[in-house]
């Protein structure tokens, strides 16, 4: 994560999903992407296995 | 006077619903000002209320158990006939809620009397309703110094005695961390408890819905009232009513104190009150919350990305609409990659089956619930173990965790902060934690918290 560049990244990501972004906005965005990434990072540090499922658990309807 | 006293005054006729309205009004009308807790009194209909309740008991009917009883509501609940802003500048332009909230309908079946709705942190995403447009709430224990949030309206009205009982919403810690600033009760029951129909989501994996309260026994009042099947909130988990009576029987309960991330990065007062609370309840055994701090990660980018996903039509098309604090964050969480969000949900249910493990052998976890009293409204860093950091993220350093994993906390405040110690005399609480649908042994710790004289709301000494 050390290469991660968060201003270069934001300009990228935010292109694909037709997002506009001010400049102005900008130091607050990589301020808080920085964050994110940190976070990120620890959450590789548990060690999971195909078994383990996302917590949601999708309900394809109300019992009858 | 209490919620559970009053409503006993108007159903036995000896008070009428109608001046107690009148004089919650024109209480709110002189003192509120200080606060700024309310964002719109809904007198009018307040007023019509209190009228059909004195009817009731006038015609020998049963008005409720919460006959008369003045409440308020956070802005982001639907209030039929209002708009529902959610702290925004942006739902201004929404037209007004068409159906009260689920939780507002069961109150308002109850007898309770709708006096309006208060302040927040815009869309819930803070810690110190310190709101660019509606303004900052102030903590009725010091004006100068935040009543937390994002809930933080709820709480103040409480504190300040203007209203007894309050609802809000709690995602990551926002009826925890108002009610551990302003010394009140809260309880941010089981995820899937209470219906959230009607409330303005923020992280829909994590959003709960919950009441405050300065008394014990109106905390537990509300908390029965609110209980009901609801299928329209597609997270509601319906276990059947589970309501609580407050018998401070706490003989077999297994009484544990976190450690580890709980006994970091907060001040002393964070610490005593938990010792206290520890002490009291004779509970001298230590557990491990294990991986609190990754819970607390992917609480985290799970709720930034979330609450961007809602607001994306707004964040491309009017950005600057948005309060300064939470746009930025928005904008960010609306770019995370996948990979971060679907790791956080996957840590999620793997750090939540170790936790449910710890539930084999303690029944009721003690935790600080802020790492230290109300800021100053404005304060931006405060120093901890010897670094700045930012305050407002780190008000929810214990909280967060817990709400990932959707366990029942109540807050439970210190009874006498002065006593403890802490900066100012300010409040401070605890977290009672309980396993999934353990609230009734949560309200068991509570009421020999209160009973040994430990825990209550301190009285505002300003």
């Amino acid at each position: 994560m050390s290469d991660f560049d968060p201003g270069a990244y934001a300009k990228q990501a935010a292109a694909a999903i037709g997002l506009p972004l001010h400049e102005a906005h900008l130091p607050g965005i990589v301020m808080n992407l920085g964050l994110a990434a940190k976070m990120a990072a620890l959450l590789q540090q548990m060690p999971l296995t195909p078994a383990d499922e996302a917590a949601p658990v999708f309900v394809a309807g109300p019992r009858k | 006077m209490s919620a559970v006293a009053l409503a006993a005054e108007i159903r036995a006729g000896r008070r009428r619903a109608a001046d107690v309205v009148e004089e919650r009004l024109a209480d709110i009308a002189a003192r509120d000002g200080q606060f700024n807790a309310f964002t719109e009194v809904t007198a009018a209909r307040a007023r019509t209320e209190a009228a059909a309740v004195d009817a009731k008991v006038a015609a020998g009917q049963d008005p409720g158990p919460m006959a008369g009883v003045p409440v308020a509501v956070k802005n982001l609940f639907d209030l039929e006939g209002i708009t529902t802003l959610a702290g925004s500048k942006i739902e201004r332009d929404s037209p007004p809620a068409t159906r009260d909230a689920f939780l507002v309908r069961q109150m308002s079946a109850a007898g309770a009397v709708m006096l309006g709705a208060l302040n927040m942190d815009e869309y819930a995403y803070g810690f110190t309703t310190e709101n660019a447009h509606y303004g900052a709430c102030h903590n009725p224990h010091d004006l100068t110094r935040v009543a937390g949030g994002s809930s933080g309206g709820s709480a103040a009205a409480v504190a300040g005695g203007l209203v007894p009982v309050t609802l809000g919403s709690d995602t990551n810690g926002s009826i925890r961390v108002p009610s551990s600033l302003c010394g009140i009760w809260g309880i941010k029951p089981t995820y899937g408890r209470l219906s959230r129909h009607g409330g303005y989501l923020f992280a829909a994996s994590f959003d709960h819905l919950g009441p405050f309260a300065r008394e014990l026994a109106d905390l537990a009042l509300a908390y029965n009232v609110l209980q009901g099947e609801d299928l329209e909130d597609p997270a509601q988990c319906w276990h059947g009513m589970a309501p609580v009576r407050l018998e401070a029987e706490i003989g077999g309960l297994r009484i544990a104190v976190a450690d580890d991330h709980f006994t970091r990065g907060g001040h002393a007062e964070g610490y005593a009150a938990v010792a206290a609370v520890a002490r009291a309840l004779g509970a001298t055994r230590r557990v491990t919350i294990p991986d609190a701090a990754l819970g607390r990660a992917a609480a985290f980018l799970i709720t930034m990305a979330e609450g961007a996903n809602l607001h994306m039509p707004d964040l491309r098309t009017r950005p600057d609409d948005f309060d300064f604090a939470t746009r930025d964050r928005f904008l960010a969480g609306a770019l995370l990659p996948a990979h971060w969000v679907q790791q956080a949900q996957r840590v999620r249910a793997a750090y939540r089956a170790k936790v449910l493990r710890l539930f084999d052998d303690v029944d009721v976890i003690l935790a600080p619930a802020t790492p230290f009293v109300a800021p100053l409204i404005g304060q931006e860093m405060i120093e901890v173990e010897g670094q700045s950091i930012p305050v407002r993220p780190n008000l929810g350093v214990y909280t967060q965790p817990i709400s990932c994993i959707g366990l029942p906390v109540i807050a439970a405040p210190i009874a006498d902060p002065v006593g403890l110690g802490t900066p100012g005399g300010m409040p401070i609480g605890v977290q009672l934690i309980g396993a999934p649908w353990a609230e009734e042994k949560l309200f068991r710790v509570a009421a020999a918290l209160e009973k040994l004289g430990v825990c209550a709301a301190p009285p505002i000494r300003t």
